[in-house]
């Protein structure tokens, strides 16, 4: 580390954030590889290192001999003063060596609130923010993650977009770099339409030209070459067993959002929740086997000596497999003191079996999500979860002696009435009653039930993708409703604040046209927006004011239903008609069957798969 | 030597030695160096724990409803102090010699955090009396006179500081907490050098960061111009009360 650096580190908050020098960190010759790739994710260190798709892709990156990947995070407010004030550039955490350096720059993107995060990493990292301004010197930009299914926000700043998932993609997309740099014949524009032609899953946005019709909505997309797709398909890993998965990780020093060996069970969800875009966009379900699974968890443990694996999987209790693997991962994890975690349950499938195999769940608290307050909503948004399966549930873990149980809850879904928040008050107070008839309870503790509502938020490839959002007056008088609705003390509510919901309404349904107001909102400094201390509504407004941009275009108005999305262009394997036909059913108030009670046609099983429950269809 | 195949077989197969009751003592010397400055003691001893069980060393765990691995470090490092001489005790219950535990660890460590020695302790912490410390400071406009104002300042008494403890605030001076001092200019890497052994009692510790502070406030030193002024701090040394070495 050099000196001069030190007194700054010295001078910020939690320097270990920057000081790299991790133990399992990749160090590799910078002069003897033929593409430097920095994997940038848009917020601090210790979000950033606990991302699973950061460590897999990390790895696979790695495995690559004459690929040398390295890790970025956005430095905190405190660190980005101190850089501005000495001139330093954003660096990588390995060689310590400034962005521009690199070959190629990719972003997660995780979550809408991050994108002023990217725009700012590429300003401390002194390059141009749009593409067009960057030349065939500086490193290709590159999109990825849940936010790139609909790109068009940000699709001016990225010179390209891997849609789906990249294990295969990236390792790809440097070797046809190498390949073209070796050969001579590399441009970026060059190295672009290669790209988006040859390799399945990238999306260039310089290479489609968008129209608007007179009402502001899309006309048309138009690719500008006919060798390239005019929707780019999503690319998935058929076989999630044969799949790369990292056998050891980078160890941070200091403590981590999920500072533990995270176990990927298995790739989407067979549930179909209507609000819910990564129920879709993860589509197909594809398991791994238990006995992978087992040697994986092994293989990490001895690598990394946490003490905890949690099953990573949209809804874990789900694994067809759960009792096999759970039973092969404690025949040793007990004996090395190594204890189980599921980060996700469903209150259906919860039972006191599943629970003593997690026994060692240190916390006293559960946490459940029935997401909506009557079974007529519930319905609605295709939570097939009833009043009864949550008691149960809180049956179980009272009786277990837990006596705190978290709810979530989501206001300003469709059809939403004052009798649904109505029925979130009471749902939390025949849970307090559950504890109370529970005989085996702890008597020395009162009940405690957290309810924690957040803002329903249209998101792309979603049955709900069309609907308008509540106006934040609607949201605001509806949180105030339920507050008057509560009257235990031992429920306590939390609600998100509806103003940051609307801006992140606004960026996922976003088009185009947003790339004016987020360059603004950069210029002007805006940094961290996913933090409540950063985020400032007023200014938010005022930049699309002065960019001529109405948010409630793109957040409080109903789509409509032929209107060509801004995520047209990306197939996402799941047909429009599949999302149409949900969002009738969800305002008939009918549920529908889970994938493997009953296929009901989504169309991923287009994509392939294997350990899947869809039906296969002809090739 | 070194687990090839399987950590969780090794760890079975020290299972079936004969425990050791009650479990024996082992200290650990370390270091801590260039990134690992910044490690916080609470991160420090999440590391180890995670340490030891990769290294597969027979660690004794605690009872109880949580069993957990028995950490026991000596006097406290601040975050942003190197240092070559730490103290860990840790227990274990089956038979390790001392040479295998620091082979073992080393082989899950870095360069800037690794064991330099594994023994029987000999000496307890509570006899810890001071310790050695080598500081640079690096200015803008070092010279001969810089070393001789900054010598000036940290041996004339009283030098009031203000010490953070829990009970508040607290006025002291700290030139009788500071045993013996030297200092030199270096044109080498154009720095002032500071050899120095201060009070670090359990009752007794003067934070080296205080010097830098009592000069930061004399001289305006080290708080200007971050990019170009830097300071280290390196721990060399720990003695018990009578100066003998620390074991």
């Amino acid at each position: 580390m050099n000196k001069e650096i030190s007194s700054i580190l010295k001078s910020v908050s939690k320097p270990g954030r920057y000081s790299g020098g991790e133990y399992g960190q990749i160090i590799k010759d910078k002069n003897s590889v033929k593409a430097r790739f920095a994997f940038c994710f848009p917020d601090t260190y210790e979000i950033g290192m606990s991302n699973l798709g950061m460590r897999i892709l990390y790895g696979v990156l790695n495995e690559q001999e004459d690929v040398w990947c390295e890790r970025v995070y956005t430095p905190w407010v405190d660190m980005q003063e101190k850089m501005k004030e000495y001139d330093l550039p954003l660096t990588a955490c390995e060689s310590g060596d400034e962005l521009r350096e690199f070959d190629m720059i990719g972003f997660t993107l995780q979550y809408e609130m991050s994108y002023t995060n990217v725009l700012n990493m590429l300003e401390l990292a002194k390059l141009p923010l749009r593409s067009s301004e960057r030349d065939d010197s500086m490193p290709i930009v590159i999109g990825g993650g849940p936010c790139a299914y609909n790109p068009e926000p940000v699709a001016d700043f990225f010179d390209l977009f891997n849609i789906g998932e990249g294990e295969e993609m990236l390792p790809e997309l440097c070797r046809l770099y190498i390949q073209m740099k070796e050969e001579g014949r590399y441009t970026k524009e060059a190295y672009l339409h290669e790209a988006a032609r040859t390799i399945t899953g990238i999306y260039v946005p310089s290479l489609y030209d968008v129209s608007y019709n007179d009402d502001g909505t899309i006309k048309a997309y138009a690719p500008k070459y006919d060798d390239i797709p005019t929707k780019v398909t999503k690319r998935i890993m058929t076989d999630m067993d044969r799949s790369y998965f990292p056998s050891k990780v980078v160890m941070p020093y200091i403590e981590t959002v999920h500072d533990r060996i995270m176990l990927e069970v298995f790739r989407g969800c067979i549930r179909g929740c209507r609000f819910c875009q990564a129920g879709i966009i993860y589509r197909p379900v594809r398991e791994k086997s238990p006995e992978v699974l087992n040697d994986q968890a092994k293989c990490l443990f001895e690598s990394t000596g946490y003490d905890e694996i949690s099953l990573t999987s949209l809804s874990i209790s789900d694994y067809t497999e759960l009792e096999a693997l759970t039973e092969q991962l404690l025949e040793w994890t007990d004996d090395n003191k190594v204890s189980l975690s599921l980060p996700s349950l469903r209150v259906d499938s919860f039972t006191k079996e599943l629970m003593d195999k997690i026994a060692s769940v240190r916390s006293s608290s559960l946490t459940f999500a029935p997401e909506a307050g009557t079974q007529r909503l519930r319905d609605v948004i295709n939570k097939n979860v009833r009043e009864e399966d949550l008691m149960r549930a809180v049956g179980v873990a009272f009786a277990a002696g837990k006596n705190t149980v978290k709810l979530y809850f989501m206001n300003g879904l469709p059809t939403e009435t004052y009798e649904d928040i109505k029925g979130i008050a009471t749902l939390a107070e025949h849970v307090i009653d559950a504890y109370y008839k529970c005989p085996e309870r702890n008597r020395s503790q009162k009940p405690q039930v957290t309810i924690s509502v957040s803002c329903f938020i249209p998101k792309p490839f979603t049955p709900f993708q069309w609907e308008a959002q509540d106006s934040m007056e609607t949201l605001a008088e509806k949180q105030e409703f339920l507050r008057t609705q509560i009257t235990d003390r031992k429920i306590r509510y939390t609600y998100h604040d509806a103003r940051v919901s609307r801006v992140e309404a606004v960026l996922a349904r976003g088009d185009r046209r947003l790339a004016a107001a987020l360059e603004l909102a950069c210029r002007e400094g805006f940094k961290f927006d996913a933090w409540d201390e950063c985020f400032d509504y007023d200014r938010w407004i005022s930049v699309f004011e002065r960019c001529g941009i109405d948010p409630a275009f793109y957040a409080n108005r109903a789509f409509g239903l032929d209107e060509v999305l801004p995520w047209d262009i990306i197939d996402c394997g799941v047909t429009k008609e599949f999302l149409r036909r949900e969002r009738d059913k969800a305002y008939a108030e009918n549920t529908t069957p889970h994938c493997r009670e009953k296929c009901s046609g989504c169309g991923a099983n287009k994509l392939g798969g294997e350990k899947t429950c869809c039906p296969k269809i002809a090739k | 030597m070194l687990p090839e195949n399987s950590k969780i077989n090794e760890m079975a197969r020290l299972k079936k030695l004969q425990k050791i009751d009650p479990p024996r003592n082992i200290r650990l010397k370390f270091r801590k160096v260039g990134s690992l400055q910044y490690t916080s003691h609470l991160d420090l001893q999440r590391t180890f724990n995670r340490v030891i069980v990769r290294a597969c060393i027979p660690v004794w765990y605690t009872k109880g409803f949580n069993p957990h691995i028995k950490l026991v470090f000596s006097t406290p490092l601040s975050v942003g102090a190197q240092s070559e001489c730490e103290y860990l005790d840790i227990k274990i219950d089956r038979e390790m010699s001392c040479g295998e535990i620091m082979e073992r660890l080393n082989h899950e460590l870095t360069e800037e955090l690794c064991i330099t020695d594994v023994y029987y302790p000999i000496d307890d912490f509570s006899e810890i009396g001071y310790a050695e410390y080598d500081m640079k400071i690096h200015t803008v406009g070092n010279s001969e006179k810089m070393a001789e104002d900054i010598k000036k300042i940290l041996i004339t008494s009283p030098l009031m500081l203000t010490k953070r403890t829990k009970a508040g605030d607290k006025e002291i001076d700290i030139i009788p907490l500071i045993k013996s001092i030297d200092v030199r200019y270096s044109s080498d890497e154009d720095t002032v050098n500071i050899n120095t052994v201060l009070r670090a009692s359990a009752t007794e510790f003067l934070n080296p960061e205080m010097l830098v502070t009592a000069l930061k406030n004399s001289l305006g030193i080290l708080s200007t111009d971050l990019s170009k002024e830097w300071y280290e701090i390196v721990r060399k040394e720990i003695f018990k009360e009578d100066m003998a070495v620390f074991r």
